[in-house]
């Protein structure tokens, strides 16, 4: 019955001569909900970007979605990552330029889609994010919790089968973070979305169907 | 993709674009006015001649009269043959040729400047026809065309007779000579070849300058306008090198200013201008797109190619040259506005029109003031949008290659 989406399988990444993953393995069920915790420097995000297929790594393997993500080229990559997966980061990482909705649509631009389109996707998903008012606010107008609900907007656009978040509750206080924490949760149940959350609160990772620990670039 | 986000990118990160937007319009600005200013001098410069419908002057230089006496031609005007006025009407180019006889007339202590003109032309001395203030215009015969300041001195009107050495002339009309071009100004108009005639039994022409019933001592041409420098040429070897040969050209040079002077100094300040706007341009495209890294690793990371990021940033430096080119021509369209308000005095020289030295003004150059005809023509302004939009897109095809080289992962870092 189970059913993994990411497999991955003795994977290694040095940078020059600095081992930062070591000989990792492991394997994400499809709609789990996995938590990664370990300690600043532990090598957390550096497994996060090989396995979401944002760096390649020095050896192993990686499997994502049925996808063998070493061997593809940059833009297959691109529009492998377009159809299947969304980003969640610490910071948020909207575009300055863009408005709200303009920011959740943007996964869509290349897309050959009418604008209209477009933008009835990104309002009824910032509507389920409770920011229907504030669709046409620049992020430098918004609080860090509806940068980061926006940036979840725009990580579900294009109704992705895993979500990768990286401490996506860093830069909130802890209310606000809670309140994400629980979007991300509904959305894991509602949608049965894999969602792999790298943080260092033991007490959110503990809300997670699994929590792997990492030390020193390896899982525990 | 997003075309409505360009201007929001202009105005949110305006110091970076503006100094470009700026730069670019005004170097455009440069571009068009430099370009403007070097056509509306050589434009003016048509001006003198096409007061006279015509397009290339010819007079040839000999001796001074041995007396002033009689009827003598003046030193910047003297015979020009018959076969020669024909060869140079069967030349390649030439339209049309206007004879003219210029005599100086000197009578019982009075003296009179008296054009001979060929009543039935309508060029060089036939402009005289839009000047005329009473009676009416030349035809052949004993008839004579005065100028209304010299008739008012001479107490004399129309319907009267006027004595030109020796013979009579009855006045049919008075002209406003003052006004009328001043290649052509003269106190007594008559008939060409009263004219002719008057100077073949002129002992003092003859003596100086021989003269037969057929020549002529002013020519005015019409030509096609590419062939006026070719011809100007090929005039000065048939006629001599004593022959002004005034054009557009003749005046030009006498301007001496620096737009008037060379093409090429309009061509090497138009480099300098375009090297140095390319520069901004490129230094805020390439800085643009470093500046951008991360947001451009965030493109990379939801599904952009670099395709994608490369049209984006492409048509977005695009629409800035647009927006440049347009605040260019805009600013230039102002300037040359300006500019044409400005006036330039074309120095006619005094052998174009020769008034003698005893006369008030005699001996002095003339001047045609006009208004600099500074015009942005509009494959003018099509050339400097698409120069715009060409230097945008080398430019940002160029920088754009940079994109690749921005991983994705590099979104995660530095947090
Ligand atoms: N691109 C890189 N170049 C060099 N060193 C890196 C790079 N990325 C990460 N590292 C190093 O790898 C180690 C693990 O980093 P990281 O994966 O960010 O840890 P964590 O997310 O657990 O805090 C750190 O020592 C970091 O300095
Ligand atoms: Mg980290």
């Amino acid at each position: 019955m189970n059913n993994p989406i990411l497999v991955a399988a003795n994977l290694q990444k040095s940078f020059a001569d600095l081992a930062v993953v070591k000989n990792v393995s492991l394997s994400l069920d499809e709609g789990e909900f996995v938590s990664l915790v370990g300690k600043s420097g532990s090598g957390k995000t550096t497994l996060l970007s090989l396995l979401s297929s944002l760096e390649l790594p020095t050896s192993g393997t990686v499997s994502l979605c049925g996808k063998d993500i070493i061997k593809a080229s940059e833009s297959e990559l691109a529009l492998f990552r377009r159809a299947n997966i969304g980003f969640i980061f610490q910071s948020f990482h909207l575009i300055p330029t863009l408005t709200a909705w303009e920011n959740v649509a943007a996964p869509l631009f290349p897309e050959p889609m009418e604008q209209r389109i477009r933008r009835e996707r990104a309002v009824k998903l910032l509507e389920e994010m409770q920011l229907g008012h504030r669709l046409e606010h620049l992020p430098s107008a918004l609080s860090g919790g509806e940068k980061q609900r926006v940036a979840i907007a725009r990580a579900l656009i294009n109704n992705p089968r895993i979500i990768f978040a990286d401490e996506p509750t860093g830069n909130l206080d802890s209310q606000t973070g809670q309140s994400i924490m629980e979007t991300l949760h509904k959305v894991n149940k509602e949608q049965k979305l894999t969602i792999l959350m790298v943080t260092h609160d033991n007490e959110l990772a503990g809300n997670a169907d699994r929590t792997l620990t990492m030390q020193d670039g390896v899982i525990q | 993709m997003q075309l409505i986000s360009v201007w929001r990118e202009i105005r949110l990160r305006w110091r970076r674009h503006f100094t470009a937007i700026l730069g670019l319009s005004i170097g455009l600005c440069l571009l068009l006015l430099l370009n403007a200013l070097s056509n509306a001098y050589k434009e003016a410069t048509k001006i003198p001649l096409q007061d006279v419908g015509a397009d290339i002057s010819i007079q040839r230089n000999g001796d001074v009269p041995e007396e002033l006496n009689g009827v003598v031609f003046s030193c910047s005007a003297v015979t020009i043959q018959h076969h020669e006025i024909e060869a140079i009407r069967n030349m390649a180019g030439v339209r049309s040729v206007a004879q003219a006889v210029l005599l100086w007339v000197f009578q019982d202590d009075q003296f009179a400047m008296v054009l001979g003109i060929e009543p039935e032309s309508t060029l060089g001395p036939g402009r005289l026809k839009n000047y005329m203030v009473e009676g009416r215009y030349l035809t052949n015969g004993k008839e004579a065309l005065l100028d209304e300041s010299f008739a008012r001195e001479q107490g004399l009107t129309v319907g009267d007779s006027v004595a030109v050495a020796g013979q009579s002339f009855s006045v049919v009309g008075l002209v406003a000579a003052s006004q009328a071009p001043k290649m052509v100004v003269a106190h007594i108009y008559i008939p060409l070849d009263e004219a002719q005639a008057m100077a073949t039994v002129s002992e003092g022409v003859q003596k100086v300058s021989p003269f037969s019933s057929q020549d002529a001592n002013v020519l005015f041409l019409t030509a096609d306008q590419e062939a006026i420098p070719a011809l100007s040429a090929s005039l000065s070897e048939v006629m001599g090198k004593d022959t002004a040969i005034s054009t557009p050209d003749t005046f030009l040079r006498k301007l001496g200013t620096m737009f008037a002077l060379s093409d090429r100094f309009s061509a090497a300040v138009g480099l300098i201008i375009l090297v140095v706007t390319f520069l901004l341009v490129f230094k805020t495209v390439a800085g643009g797109i470093h500046e951008r890294a991360r947001e451009i690793a965030v493109f990379k990371c939801i599904g952009w190619t670099n395709g994608n990021i490369r049209k984006q940033i492409v048509s977005e430096t695009l629409a800035q040259c647009l927006l440049a080119a347009a605040i260019g021509t805009a600013l230039a369209v102002i300037a040359s506005w300006l500019l044409s308000l400005h006036t330039l005095d074309i120095m006619i020289p005094w052998e174009m029109a020769p008034t003698p030295h005893f006369l008030p003004g005699g001996g002095e150059p003339v001047f045609r003031t006009v208004h600099l005809p500074v015009q942005l023509s509009l494959p003018l302004i099509g050339i400097a949008f698409a120069l715009s939009l060409g230097l945008g897109a080398i430019i940002s095809l160029f920088c754009t290659n940079r994109i690749s080289k921005i991983k994705p992962s590099e979104v995660l870092r530095h947090e």
